[in-house]
């Protein structure tokens, strides 16, 4: 190979020089960190492109929905819950404080004061006495005597908008829905309201505050300290782990030097080639470290057992790059396959992450090949007098105990192989079981730990509500186009018998119908024409022609009925359909509540009734809803209906909100739908489509489950046509992937066995194992490969391996696994979840090359070694590769 | 003090009053003439140009209410109006022609000084009338931009008025309201037209003191002697949405009877308004 050499030579010639060029790289993407955009967005997880997004952010605009923060009261210790007028006076002013506030330095975040559910900002309509209903704001003022407070109470109550959504049903709880412009500024917002609540006095109140928008945006900013302290802490961690191992501070600050640098560079390139700084890429320095400082263990590891042989830096550094280029070279490529392999996700910051670690494993490589050489020259030799020595013992009577373990593995795997491949194949059949198990589930609020004020809150708010997570399900229709034959038909038939008393202008209107089928290609336009024209005739009646005006009136209101088939959502048949299916939601369990525009038609119609419970229905006709809903809007907030319908009633959106925010209950929700809407047939031909927060989340968690697993099974086989290459043999190249086979099995096997859900960090893991667990295997094979071509012997072979080789493996394993640790201490789930299963992968897949690896060997030895046994190739080879 | 209400500017008339002061302004004396109204003669004359011209007068009124996505909604109806007294009571009938599913609904008013108006709805579909309370007038007029206190006239004495600015054209009017409770806003500013003094725009304040609702005239025409609005539009800042209302088919004194604005009258409308 000319490339190592050339690139060793200029490294070891001119250490000085490359040392500035790193670092002066450093510096300079360094910078860019500062151009830094953060941005926690789960929404972001999809495309701006994407249809589901689209369609949420159409829903949104087109029924005025925000993403909405929820503050919920509770009182447990006054009689009337929170309906008393201490308690009502400081959600009074709450909500008129929540009202006013954006952000100063952008107003365009800000709550949408309008649409806020807060008892002053409700409007109820109520019986007024003497067959009067009356439109009044629910809590006008705060009040002050217990009987206003529980007659506000009581109101609240008797509204089905209100009642598990406001105030919750057992009348004690009150929730209020401060709807916001931006998720950005659910953190602002959270910590305002926070400030004021503390003002005010919380006295016996509690406050809770939660919602996806608080802890998406409340998990950024926490993510960003987050950073700041877990990755250093990772990287002190491996620092202390390689001083004990390597002793030398000077020497083993390189591969911290390098992973520092790699890092740096890395965030810098992302940031400044535009990306934002998402969940995802904040856990690249993550990442990256470990992968970073395994190249330079392996090379201080070697040359650490190395140099006390030679006494000369120069010479043994190198013959220990010589050995190690191909390998590194390898393992970097396959890592950085397995990384790059996420940019064929559909999901922007997956693929960015996954692009983005990849470069960084391969810039970590460079900086290894090009830096180490460099800095191992720049050290005096004086400073290495001592290096290794405690390590330079007779092999065969070291019993440290990394050693003795080593030895104990490769006597196992060498001297009973059968019994570790079966042993290893049950754990295999208990790790598919295990797979087979694994739930897919996520949900942002769970993101953070129990004890936090979010889950806290979730858990609090969920219990008295109908529910914090919302999604929506948008119905849309048309109704049937009917032709102008038929429609005609109809129109003759129904005014036959309508206008049977005006005969002289039924002749009028059946000559007309006639002309205007002709004319008119569908049956809404020849109405159209029709209604035009008969308009004309009332305005030409004698004022005193009462009959005649009476008839053409009833000829319009007839044709009216056909032009408006077009607005479904007025159709008593279809409004029932949906109060149908939110009932059947709502016995199914996950939809705490929802919301629609027949649960406003009902308790309008209710109302106009005298308030009778009889008349909470659907009215029998079109126009009588029509009718009950301009009643409506002539309250204090009339487009509070477009929340529910469009003007041109063709979309209805069903609010539903759900106790949680898990996506499999999501996904329970959407199955439950479908089942009703085809096993119940609809009157009208209805779409179903789905928008809201806790919908997305589930979107792009489909998305990233398949997407991961395509990626997944692609690095899969380009890995391995990369090891059949390297190794220049297949079944070398099956030996190779192997171990990371049943280190991935496993660590989803277990997945599976304890319930843990399968969420975004757990996914975005599997390409980390692949990358990782096969780098051991690289080292192992290649090593032993060269080992078998010096020695011709697999036993002598072996054991070899199981002395410098195995050991580096072992530190690499020990160092990543434990170096990760602090993040088991970190206060969000998602980086305790990585470092986890970052340590546990580590541990297995290192146990696996060395268990696994040795033992198939033995037993495939006559096959693999087939041509490396003849001792003279070998030789030959290997002697012709060291001359200098 | 009703200042301004479009709608029912259009159906009244200069009133007589305000014929009145212009032939005193023409023939009195300079001295007379040099001298501006004061501030309760501004809101009078104001009140009475805009909800009291004539002695009755029909319309049909076109509503297009437009919304922030700028979707269309249109409300047509016709509207009479009868005062039994100049300032004083009023009647008004609306009768609606669209939406066409709303075709003959019925919204009938009888406005009183000294208490709470009396309000009807007629719902044919559900062969229903119903009384409305109007203690809260500020609520919407059919899911328009219009509130109902914008068709019948805000009380005059439900504000303090203080003349903040008078120009060529204007007075200019600030009223804060006497029971901050009762309503939404903390004030609204009215632009008086000096020479008809019709209410020409107001502009509400809401109570973080930001401006969030807009009424104002686009278009008024000298009908039957009456300087009489014939476009407007009201304007909710805060979401985005507008209604404009075109008044067509103007009449003043047209001799209504009285009996119309009776409830016999919500089930059966009266041949007035189909002309």
């Amino acid at each position: 190979m000319q490339l190592d050499r050339t690139m060793i030579q200029f490294s070891i010639r001119k250490p000085g020089l490359m040392t500035s060029l790193m670092v002066t790289m450093t510096l300079i993407l360094g910078v860019l960190i500062l151009r830094v955009h953060v941005d926690t967005d789960p929404e972001n997880m999809l495309s701006e492109k994407e249809m589901v997004r689209i369609f949420h952010d159409r829903t949104k605009k087109e029924f005025n929905l925000h993403d909405v923060v929820v503050l919920g009261v509770v009182n447990e210790k006054d009689k009337d819950g929170v309906f008393n007028p201490e308690t009502l006076t400081k959600i009074y002013q709450l909500s008129r404080f929540a009202a006013g506030l954006a952000d100063s330095g952008d107003p365009e975040r800000k709550v949408i004061g309008r649409d806020i559910i807060a008892p002053d900002n409700v409007d109820i309509i109520e019986q007024a006495g003497l067959g009067q209903v009356r439109f009044q704001w629910l809590m006008n003022k705060p009040p002050t005597t217990r009987k206003e407070a529980l007659h506000i109470r009581d109101k609240a109550l008797d509204n089905p908008l209100l009642k598990g959504t406001m105030i919750a049903e057992d009348g004690r709880a009150l929730a209020m829905y401060l709807p916001i412009s931006r998720k950005d500024f659910a953190h602002s917002l959270s910590k305002q309201l926070k400030k004021k609540i503390e003002e005010l006095g919380a006295d016996n109140d509690r406050f809770y505050i939660t919602g996806l928008p608080v802890a998406e945006d409340t998990f950024g900013k926490e993510m960003f300290i987050q950073m700041a302290i877990s990755a250093p802490l990772a990287m002190l961690m491996i620092f202390l782990l390689m001083l004990v191992f390597f002793k030398k501070i000077p020497l083993i600050i390189s591969p911290m030097i390098i992973a520092v640098c790699t890092v740096i560079s890395t965030m810098g390139l992302l940031i400044g080639t535009g990306n934002t700084l998402h969940i995802m890429s904040s856990m690249i320095p993550i990442f990256i470290m470990p992968i970073a400082v395994v190249d330079s263990i392996h090379i201080l590891s070697e040359f650490f057992d190395e140099y006390q042989k030679t006494k000369d830096k120069k010479k043994t550094i190198e013959q220990v790059m010589h050995h190690l280029f191909k390998p590194m070279l390898f393992t970097s490529l396959t890592s950085a396959a397995g990384f790059a392999s996420l940019s064929f996700t559909p999901i922007p910051p997956v693929q960015a992450f996954g692009l983005f670690v990849a470069i960084g494993i391969m810039l970590a490589w460079l900086l290894t090949i090009l830096f180490i050489p460099a800095y191992v020259m720049l050290m005096k030799e004086k400073s290495l007098e001592n290096f290794g020595a405690a390590e330079h013992v007779d092999p065969v009577t070291d019993r440290s105990l990394i050693n003795r373990h080593l030895r104990w593995i490769g006597r196992t795997s060498v001297g009973r192989p059968w019994l570790v491949i079966s042993f290893n194949l049950v754990v295999m059949v208990i790790g598919i079981i295990g797979i087979l198990m694994i739930q897919v589930n996520d949900n942002p609020v769970k993101w953070f730990h129990k004890s936090h004020d979010i889950r806290i809150a979730d858990k609090i708010l969920n219990q008295h509500f109908g529910g914090t997570y919302e999604a929506y399900l948008v119905l849309s229709g048309s109704g049937e186009e009917q032709g102008p034959a038929k429609a005609a038909q109809w129109l003759s038939s129904t005014l036959s018998k309508s206008l049977k008393s005006s005969p002289v202008i039924l002749a009028k209107a059946l000559a007309e119908i006639s002309e205007a089928v002709a004319e008119n290609p569908s049956g809404r336009k020849m109405a159209k024409q029709l209604s035009l024209s008969w308009q004309q005739e009332i305005d030409k009646l004698a004022p005193e022609d009462d009959a005649g005006y009476e008839a053409w009136s009833q000829a319009l209101d007839t044709l009216d009925r056909l032009r408006n088939q077009k607005q479904i959502f007025k159709r008593p048949d279809l409004l029932n359909y949906i109060i149908g299916l939110q009932n059947f939601l709502a016995a199914q369990g996950d939809v705490g509540k929802s919301n629609s525009i027949a649960d406003v038609v009902q308790k309008v119609h209710q109302e106009l009734f005298e308030g009778d419970s009889d008349h909470f229905t659907i009215p029998a006709t079109a126009n009588g809803v029509a009718q009950t809903l301009i009643s409506y809007q002539n309250s204090h907030k009339p487009d509070d209906l477009w929340h529910l319908v469009t003007p041109d009633y063709t979309r209805a959106n069903l609010w539903l909100q759900l106790r949680s925010g898990d996506n499999k209950d999501m996904e329970r929700v959407i199955d439950d739908v479908n089942r009703y809407l085809t096993e119940k047939k609809p009157p009208s031909k209805l779409k179903a489509e789905w928008a809201g927060l806790t919908y997305i989340n589930v979107a792009w968690q489909n998305k990233m489950v398949t997407g991961m697993l395509k990626s997944f099974l692609s690095s899969f086989v380009v890995v391995f046509i990369m090891m059949a290459i390297l190794f220049r043999s297949l079944l070398w190249g099956l030996l190779a992937m192997i171990p990371l086979t049943f280190t991935i099995t496993i660590i989803y096997g277990v997945i599976g066995l304890i319930g843990k859900d399968y969420d975004m960090p757990v996914a975005v893991l599997s390409s980390l194992t692949l990358g990782l667990a096969v780098d051991f295997a690289i080292h192992f094979l290649q090593r032993s490969r060269a080992t078998m071509a010096r020695f011709g012997d697999w036993s002598r072979t072996a054991h070899e391996m199981f002395e410098e080789p195995a050991r580096a493996i072992a530190r690499n394993t020990i160092v990543i696994s434990l170096g990760f640790t602090p993040l088991l201490f970190a206060p969000l789930i998602p980086y305790q979840t990585v470092g986890v299963f970052l340590a546990s992968i580590m541990l297995y897949s290192g146990l696996a090359t060395l268990w696994m690896l040795p033992a198939l060997l033995t037993v495939l030895q006559g096959r693999v070694f087939k041509n490396t046994i003849k001792p003279t190739n070998a030789v030959t080879q290997q002697e012709q590769e060291k001359k200098p | 003090m009703t200042i301004n209400n479009c709608i029912g500017n259009t159906l009244m008339k200069s009133n007589r009053s305000i014929l009145y002061t212009l032939l005193c302004l023409l023939f009195l004396s300079p001295v007379a003439m040099a001298s501006e109204p004061d501030i309760d003669e501004i809101v009078n004359k104001a009140n009475l140009a805009a909800y009291y011209a004539g002695e009755d007068g029909r319309a049909e009124v076109t509503m297009t209410i437009t919304d922030n996505q700028k979707r269309k909604r249109l409300r047509q109806f016709i509207i009479l109006r009868k005062d039994k007294k100049d300032g004083g009571e009023q009647f008004f009938y609306v009768y609606f022609k669209k939406p066409s599913d709303v075709r003959k609904m019925v919204f009938m008013v009888h406005k009183h000084l000294d208490r709470d108006d009396d309000r009807w709805l007629y719902l044919p579909a559900l062969d229903l009338v119903k009384r409305i309370a109007a203690a809260d007038k500020r609520t919407s007029f059919v899911g328009s931009n219009y509130l109902y206190e914008d068709v019948s006239g805000r009380g005059i004495n439900e504000d303090t008025h203080e003349l903040v600015k008078t120009d060529d054209q204007y007075y200019v009017l600030k009223n804060v309201p006497k029971d901050p409770d009762s309503v939404e806003f903390s004030s609204y500013t009215v632009w008086i037209d000096k020479k008809t003094f019709l209410p020409m725009k107001t502009e509400y304040i809401d109570k973080n003191g930001q401006k969030y609702r807009i009424v104002e005239v686009l278009e008024t025409q000298q009908i039957d002697g009456h300087p009489t609005v014939t476009i407007s539009k009201a304007t909710d800042l805060a979401g985005g949405n507008a209604t404009t209302a075109v008044f067509q088919a103007i009449k003043y004194d047209i001799n209504l009877k009285g009996e119309i604005f009776s409830e016999r009258y919500l089930r059966r409308p009266p041949r007035e308004i189909r002309r």
